[in-house]
């Protein structure tokens, strides 16, 4: 792959676009959106592909973060222009719940299905910091909860998370 | 911490989700590195994420990967050679800058030392010159009294006014003079009547006497002036006498006296 190989990219893509494109489209909630910022995404990962270090991490959770944060950077630029038109951000934060998401039915899979499993306390802190990027401190200051129980519960929230991706 | 507490207690998912701060990512590194059972789990959740995602895939538009695929396609001879290249490139520029500095680091000390010598050394010299200068500026100054006194001499002595008195040892009476070899010559200005007392030989008096100039008018002793031996064959200014037949000089208590009542060492008549 460091090679850059065009066939082998084309192998990655085909491996893995799905899987991606599902993660960037469960942050978005928008197909015109995530398929722009998929395609962002592997030109980047085509591009920064000498910057994967394997010794951190295997070569689909590097993509994998890189389609997250490309998606919550979209979704921050979106949402900063959507709060313009609309109101504050908070108001989008509390809006925005897994429920809006059944008008484009993509809450029936990946995470976010996962994601229903869980206690609503548990769920909005994952919604926070997975799904919308949030830092622990803004959830902290939004959620009116300190900083170190923000942590453990995020923990253990993905705990209880990975016992229900089997 | 207990190495199994600290692999259950969510930093796994939170790490490899990307949701741990950075302590926590470079903790959590530096345990993959130090303890493979944390890795091991790492890389356990890591595949089960994986093959989760896998399974859970929604297929993207078939636009997005023939645009995908152009670009690439378009940037390999643009963006696939200098990446590497730079990546490469960045350690040895970064050496050869960090080995610049430091040879220039050493360069400057070196000079900073040299200099400082330099500067010593000078400083000294300077210090030296200084005190030569100030010597010589001292001498200077006592060779332009001696200078001056020379031409104040000679210009006395060719004034056609002054008269010239010898005053010597053997010209004293009675009982003659103490030291017969003494001599010393009086110029006298016969327009402004100014005396001055040139000594060539008279005896080093003690401590407590002083000789004195006596102009002889009429018979009778007035005195024209104490004066001390003189350091330099120099010319003295001693009282105005605007009318004399004979000068002398005697040797008198300290401060000089009224009348003559030491021994009588030159006598000259004018």
């Amino acid at each position: 792959m460091k090679n850059r190989d065009e066939a082998a990219f084309a192998y990655l893509y085909d491996h893995y676009s799905g899987a991606l494109y599902n993660i960037i489209l469960q942050v978005l909630n928008d197909t015109e959106l995530a398929s722009d910022v998929l395609q962002e995404v592997f030109v980047n990962i085509w591009r920064k592909i000498s910057m994967y270090d394997a010794g951190k991490g295997r070569l689909f959770t590097w993509m994998l973060n890189i389609a997250r944060n490309a998606s919550i950077d979209t979704l921050r630029s979106k949402t900063y222009q959507d709060s313009r038109k609309n109101q504050s951000i908070e108001d989008n934060v509390d809006v925005l719940r897994p429920g809006d998401n059944t008008q484009l039915g993509i809450d029936t899979i990946g995470l976010r299905k996962v994601l229903e499993k869980l206690k609503d306390e548990q769920r909005r802190l994952i919604e926070l910091a997975y799904f919308k990027g949030y830092t622990h401190e803004e959830i902290a200051g939004l959620e009116q909860i300190p900083l170190g129980t923000v942590k453990t519960r995020i923990r253990n929230a993905l705990i209880q998370l990975r016992a229900y991706l089997k | 911490m207990n190495i199994q507490e600290y692999i259950s207690s969510g930093i796994v998912e939170s790490y490899v989700l990307g949701l741990a701060d950075e302590t926590d990512r470079a903790e959590f590194e530096q345990y993959c590195i130090t303890h493979p059972e944390v890795k091991a789990a790492r890389i356990a959740f890591e595949t089960e994420l994986e093959q989760f995602a896998l399974v859970h895939a929604t297929p993207a538009p078939a636009a997005v990967r023939a645009a995908v695929m152009e670009q690439v396609a378009g940037s390999v001879a643009a963006v696939a050679e200098p990446a590497p290249a730079r990546v490469a490139g960045i350690r040895p520029w970064v050496r050869t800058l960090a080995a610049a500095a430091v040879i220039l680091f050493i360069g400057s000390a070196i000079l900073n030392i040299y200099y400082y010598n330099k500067y010593r050394e000078s400083s000294q010299a300077y210090d030296r010159l200084l005190a030569q200068q100030t010597n010589l500026a001292k001498n200077n100054n006592l060779l332009q009294t001696r200078l001056e006194s020379s031409r104040q001499t000679i210009a006395m002595l060719s004034n056609p006014n002054m008269k010239m008195i010898k005053m010597a040892g053997n010209a004293v009476p009675a009982k003659g003079s103490p030291d017969t070899s003494s001599m010393a010559m009086v110029y006298w200005d016969m327009q402004s009547k100014d005396v001055y007392l040139m000594v060539h030989h008279l005896p080093q008096p003690a401590a407590d006497k002083q000789y004195q100039l006596w102009a002889i008018v009429n018979g009778q002793p007035v005195d024209a002036g104490v004066f001390d031996m003189p350091d330099t064959s120099g010319m003295m200014k001693m009282k105005n006498v605007p009318e004399a037949q004979l000068f002398a000089v005697t040797l008198e208590e300290k401060g000089g006296s009224a009348v003559p009542k030491g021994p009588m060492y030159v006598l000259g008549k004018t």
